[in-house]
């Protein structure tokens, strides 16, 4: 499913959040979405699934507009924090998504055995998340929102508190989810990942300041490093504020 | 629904501190309000000059339950001071011929009462034309503290724990993104509450059970009409209480913040409960009791012990639970747009 991005404008609290971005992400790739922190990035994603209402401008998801009740089961979504049941075992947090799902018993369960191989927590399945690490929670997390094999797969900041080898694991994964035609959203602040992703969109203050495929944006750079688009748009917006 | 239920089971099983907070906490109250309310078998000291009241009259006080003990005239004289200085009397009684009967007392406390109680049913043993019977309707005139306000305790236990429980447990949904992923799965809104409320259902009708069986069985409470109907009101108070502790999820942002508002949400509830009648609070206040779901849990459970109700007595306040309970469905679904539209 392509997903259309018209226009959207978001405000909290008389503060503008996210400032009238349109872009399109196709079927089938993986776009991250980059900025700093506090940009705006986290706010972009949960507009776009629906979890909130934009003030102006429009998602959809193909001809759906969102939000849309059928798309929910077609969408997986991991937040930002873990958003897991503390106080239930690994198993008991995914058989609960999995039933939201309405993913029958035997499926589930071969399911579940897959997505705890992926994100390599098959020996601590029993054990409550409170004694979970950081790390293993949010691999869980992942393995939740991936249960139900989702055509569209929104992650926000998936890869922070990971070590690298399972960051390239998980790269790996999300690689190999596209090959079977999910599409990626994926939000960082790490600036190297955007080498792993087909396209990127620059997220600065709120506003899209780039969006294109990964190749053409680092062209547009004199070290091949997409900071300097980021360094290039701050200077510009301070030079704006001294006109 | 019903994962939405299992899971809320299955969460609050793994966690000790809600499971003692659900079973044990109030059996261990009642334990404590049946102590601080019941007999006390407490025998008032009074002091009398011997030789100013009649014998007869003497001998009717040491036949009450008091510890009668001879003062002179001039400690008569000066009962207030005499007092103050000996906290273990509880009352002084002076007869003298031109001032009639006096007791003077330390303090207007329940200690008090029972001195001057014991007094004057001595003094109207000796004159059987003053002497006043009491009969009542419901009950008796033995009937400890527990046994005519016990009632209010079971209302509110069943619905303070609950709500505590429930209102916590949503608001950490809330605060730890639960939510959201939870309404990013094809679920409706009104599956999350009724999943909710049939979850903690669940436990309430376990604390029901409990904490009827104990008071009826191992604390004596008297119940004048069929228990059944008292673990139906309690269930049904315990399932508006979680509709309550979710609205008031809506309103708190932490679980400190759900502490925050117990004396706004709790305590006015306490005080409509029945501990104090309302038809002795001035100003009509009392009609502030119809916005008080424990109210119709509280008269409902009354009805039930102490007149001895059946269900077509109380059905009024059964009645009034559910629309309640319904509102506040109605009101949380509603809040959940916050989160999802649709």
């Amino acid at each position: 499913m392509d997903i259309r991005v018209l226009n959207v404008s978001k405000s909290f609290d008389q503060k503008q959040v996210i400032r009238d971005i349109t872009f399109t992400i196709p079927n089938g790739e993986i776009c991250c979405l980059l900025g700093p922190s506090g940009s705006g990035k986290t706010t972009l994603i949960r507009l776009m699934i629906g979890a909130i209402a934009a003030d102006q401008g429009t998602v959809h998801f193909d001809e759906i507009k969102i939000p849309d009740i059928s798309m929910l089961k077609k969408i997986g979504f991991m937040p930002q924090n873990d958003a897991l049941y503390e106080d239930l075992s690994a198993e008991g947090n995914l058989k609960f998504f999995g039933g939201l799902y309405h993913i029958n018993k035997q499926k589930l369960e071969k399911r579940m055995e897959e997505v705890l191989a992926i994100v390599e927590l098959t020996e601590h399945r029993k054990k409550l998340v409170k004694n979970f690490s950081g790390g293993m929670k949010k691999r869980l997390s992942l393995a939740a929102a991936i249960l139900h094999s989702p055509e569209i797969l929104f992650l926000d900041e998936p890869t922070v508190g990971i070590d690298p080898l399972l960051r390239r694991k998980i790269w790996d994964q999300f690689h190999e989810f596209k090959h079977s035609g999910t599409t990626i959203i994926v939000s960082t602040h790490v600036m190297d990942e955007v080498t792993e992703c087909d396209k990127a969109a620059l997220i600065y203050n709120g506003s899209l300041i780039e969006y294109g495929t990964v190749p053409n944006l680092l062209n547009k750079t004199q070290n091949g490093r997409v900071e300097e688009l980021f360094l290039n748009a701050s200077r510009e917006s301070k030079g704006g504020a001294v006109q | 629904m019903i994962h939405l239920a299992k899971r809320v089971i299955r969460q609050t099983l793994n966690d000790k501190r809600s499971i003692m907070m659900i079973l044990v906490a109030p059996l261990l109250i009642l334990t404590l309000v049946y102590f601080l309310l019941g007999d006390s078998n407490y025998v008032p000291t009074v002091g009398v000059n011997k030789d100013t009241v009649p014998d007869s009259l003497v001998t009717a006080l040491e036949e009450q339950d008091l510890t009668i003990k001879d003062l002179t005239a001039k400690e008569v004289q000066d009962a207030k001071g005499y007092l103050n200085d000996h906290q273990e009397f509880d009352a002084i009684l002076n007869l003298s011929q031109d001032s009639g009967t006096t007791i003077i007392l330390y303090e207007p406390s329940t200690k008090g009462t029972k001195a001057a109680n014991e007094i004057q049913t001595a003094m109207a043993s000796l004159n059987p034309a003053a002497k006043v019977n009491m009969n009542f309707v419901h009950g008796s005139q033995d009937q400890s503290t527990f046994d005519s306000l016990g009632y209010v305790f079971l209302a509110l236990f069943s619905f303070f724990l609950v709500f505590i429980i429930s209102g916590m447990a949503l608001v950490r949904e809330r605060s730890g993104g639960t939510l959201e992923r939870l309404l990013m799965t094809p679920i409706k809104r009104g599956e999350v509450i009724l999943g909710y409320t049939a979850g903690y259902s669940v436990f309430a009708v376990v604390q029901a059970i409990f904490i009827v069986l104990y008071s009826v069985f191992v604390l004596q409470l008297s119940s004048a009409g069929n228990i059944g109907w008292v673990l139906l009101t309690m269930v049904l108070l315990a399932v508006t209480a979680v509709s309550f502790g979710a609205a008031i999820s809506i309103f708190a942002s932490s679980e400190l913040q759900v502490v925050q508002m117990i004396p706004f949400t709790i305590i006015p509830q306490v005080f409509f409960s029945g501990l104090i009648p309302l038809d002795l609070i001035p100003y009509h206040l009392g009609n502030l009791s119809y916005i008080m779901p424990i109210y119709y849990g509280a008269e409902a459970i009354k009805g039930i012990m102490v007149y001895g109700d059946g269900f077509f007595d109380i059905w009024g306040y059964l009645l009034g639970l559910a629309a309640y309970a319904f509102l506040l469905y109605m009101i949380n679904t509603q809040a959940l747009k916050k989160f999802r539209q649709i």
